[in-house]
């Protein structure tokens, strides 16, 4: 049942997401939908299955549209993990604290692909700390909405 | 073993799962982007998806356009609303299929222009940032899209097939940075390197700092990557710096809007590539 959820779960914010990226491009650019579905599993769930949805998250995107397959899911499964153990540890029930996770797990994405790429010997061009910025401040707003709504789920 | 892996030690199984996309990117990097049968089946699975979210999103969007229209002539007396909603809803289909009209009859016009086999292609997925450093086509291996076909449209080229599924296939455009295309300028014939700069478009590398190029040079594809037709358009110069060494920075302002890239042609079969015309 869990897994049929979680998998549906992903399925949802696939699809969600190629339809923000497709007709409102300028919402996609600063909301990532599978971080905050990473997120929410690590702040309601073991780390274990968040690294599970981070790994099954990020093949989705890699197989998608993702330059390197591994590359995303290698960075959600980090994300997963750390969210999951930063949320064994505290309280993080609270819109603050979660907006302050979301908002730090969106602006670690790109870093971290920086430093795979690097590590790999491919190119990769950073956003800017605006840019950064903005994606982390619209996750961070997306991502309290879905756990409000997530909570309301039966 | 599981409930090592689940509760006691939740690290293992990080330090498994990390390998594991390590491995998976490894072995990406060192194919040079061949075939990767995982990536193709988790594209296979999900591509329906695309398709099926694709043809609602349009179906919404379509019905969305239409209560748009239908609310702003309830002001008006019943019978001039009756007229005013079906001539309303008339004008937008026509004008949906007239601009349809036009982007596809530009894509036939270059389909039959060109000396090549091509199959064209909708754009059912881009980056979850909306970039469109890679986008996900609905043409696959089954309509005969293979690895390194070069991707067009009627305003110049769009990028290659890295990764093709049965029923959908991965491009990666010329904004990607780990992308190249070898391009000449139109004008003096001066030869370079295109490479991607993400969402800011791309740049000309090893152009010597005594090459004649100037802004608003026309850059098209030179052939000699053995992937793209030669004498395609790109882009066009948009700044000259200095760049690193003895070359120039040359920045490029690429021909296609990717932010309205909708369809495209996959050159399927390019005989004669090289002494392909400019269209």
């Amino acid at each position: 049942m869990k897994i049929g959820r979680s998998l549906l779960a992903l399925g949802a914010a696939a699809l969600a997401q190629a339809l923000l990226s497709r007709y409102a491009p300028l919402v996609a650019r600063y909301c990532d939908l599978f971080t905050i579905l990473v997120v929410y599993y690590g702040l309601t769930c073991p780390p274990t299955t968040a690294m599970l949805m981070g790994t099954g998250a990020g093949l989705v995107e890699d197989s998608l549209v993702g330059p390197v397959l591994g590359m995303n899911g290698f960075k959600k499964t980090l994300i997963g993990y750390l969210v999951g153990t930063f949320g064994s540890l505290f309280v993080l029930n609270q819109a603050i604290p979660r907006f302050g996770i979301l908002f730090a797990a969106t602006v670690v994405d790109p870093l971290a692909e920086l430093g795979l790429s690097v590590a790999m010997g491919q190119s990769f061009v950073l956003p800017g700390t605006l840019d950064l910025l903005q994606r982390g401040l619209g996750s961070g707003v997306l991502g309290l909405l879905f756990f409000w709504v997530a909570a309301r789920l039966p | 073993m599981a409930d090592l892996l689940t509760e006691r030690k939740p690290y293992l199984l990080l330090l498994i799962l990390l390998t594991f996309h390590l491995g998976l990117m490894s072995s990406v990097i060192k194919s040079g982007g061949q075939r990767s049968i995982l990536g193709e089946a988790i594209m296979s699975l999900v591509s329906p998806f695309l398709k099926v979210a694709d043809w609602a999103g349009r179906g919404v969007s379509g019905a969305w356009h239409s209560y748009v229209g239908l609310r702003g002539v309830e002001q008006e007396n019943h019978q001039l609303r009756e007229q005013a909603e079906a001539l309303a809803l008339r004008a937008q289909v026509a004008e949906e299929s007239r601009q349809e009209l036009t982007r596809l009859r530009a894509l036939l016009d270059l389909r039959e222009s060109v000396p090549w086999t091509t199959v064209a292609a909708r754009v059912i997925a881009r980056g979850v940032d909306g970039s469109a450093r890679i986008v996900t086509l609905d043409r696959g291996s089954r309509d005969g899209v293979a690895l390194n076909q070069p991707v067009i449209t009627p305003r110049g080229i769009v990028g290659r097939v890295i990764e093709a599924a049965p029923g959908a296939c991965k491009v990666q455009t010329i904004l990607d940075p780990n992308s190249g295309v070898a391009g000449l300028i139109q004008r003096t014939r001066v030869q370079g390197m295109v490479v991607g700069t993400g969402e800011r478009g791309c740049k000309m590398d090893y152009v010597s700092e005594l090459s004649n190029v100037e802004v608003g040079d026309v850059v098209v594809t030179s052939g000699l990557d053995q992937i793209y037709p030669k004498g395609y358009t790109i882009g066009v110069v948009a700044s000259i710096g200095e760049g690193e060494g003895l070359t120039k920075l040359v920045e490029l302002r690429p021909e296609v809007d990717f932010r309205r890239l909708e369809e495209v042609l996959v050159v399927l079969k390019a005989e004669g590539a090289s002494e392909g015309r400019v269209p």
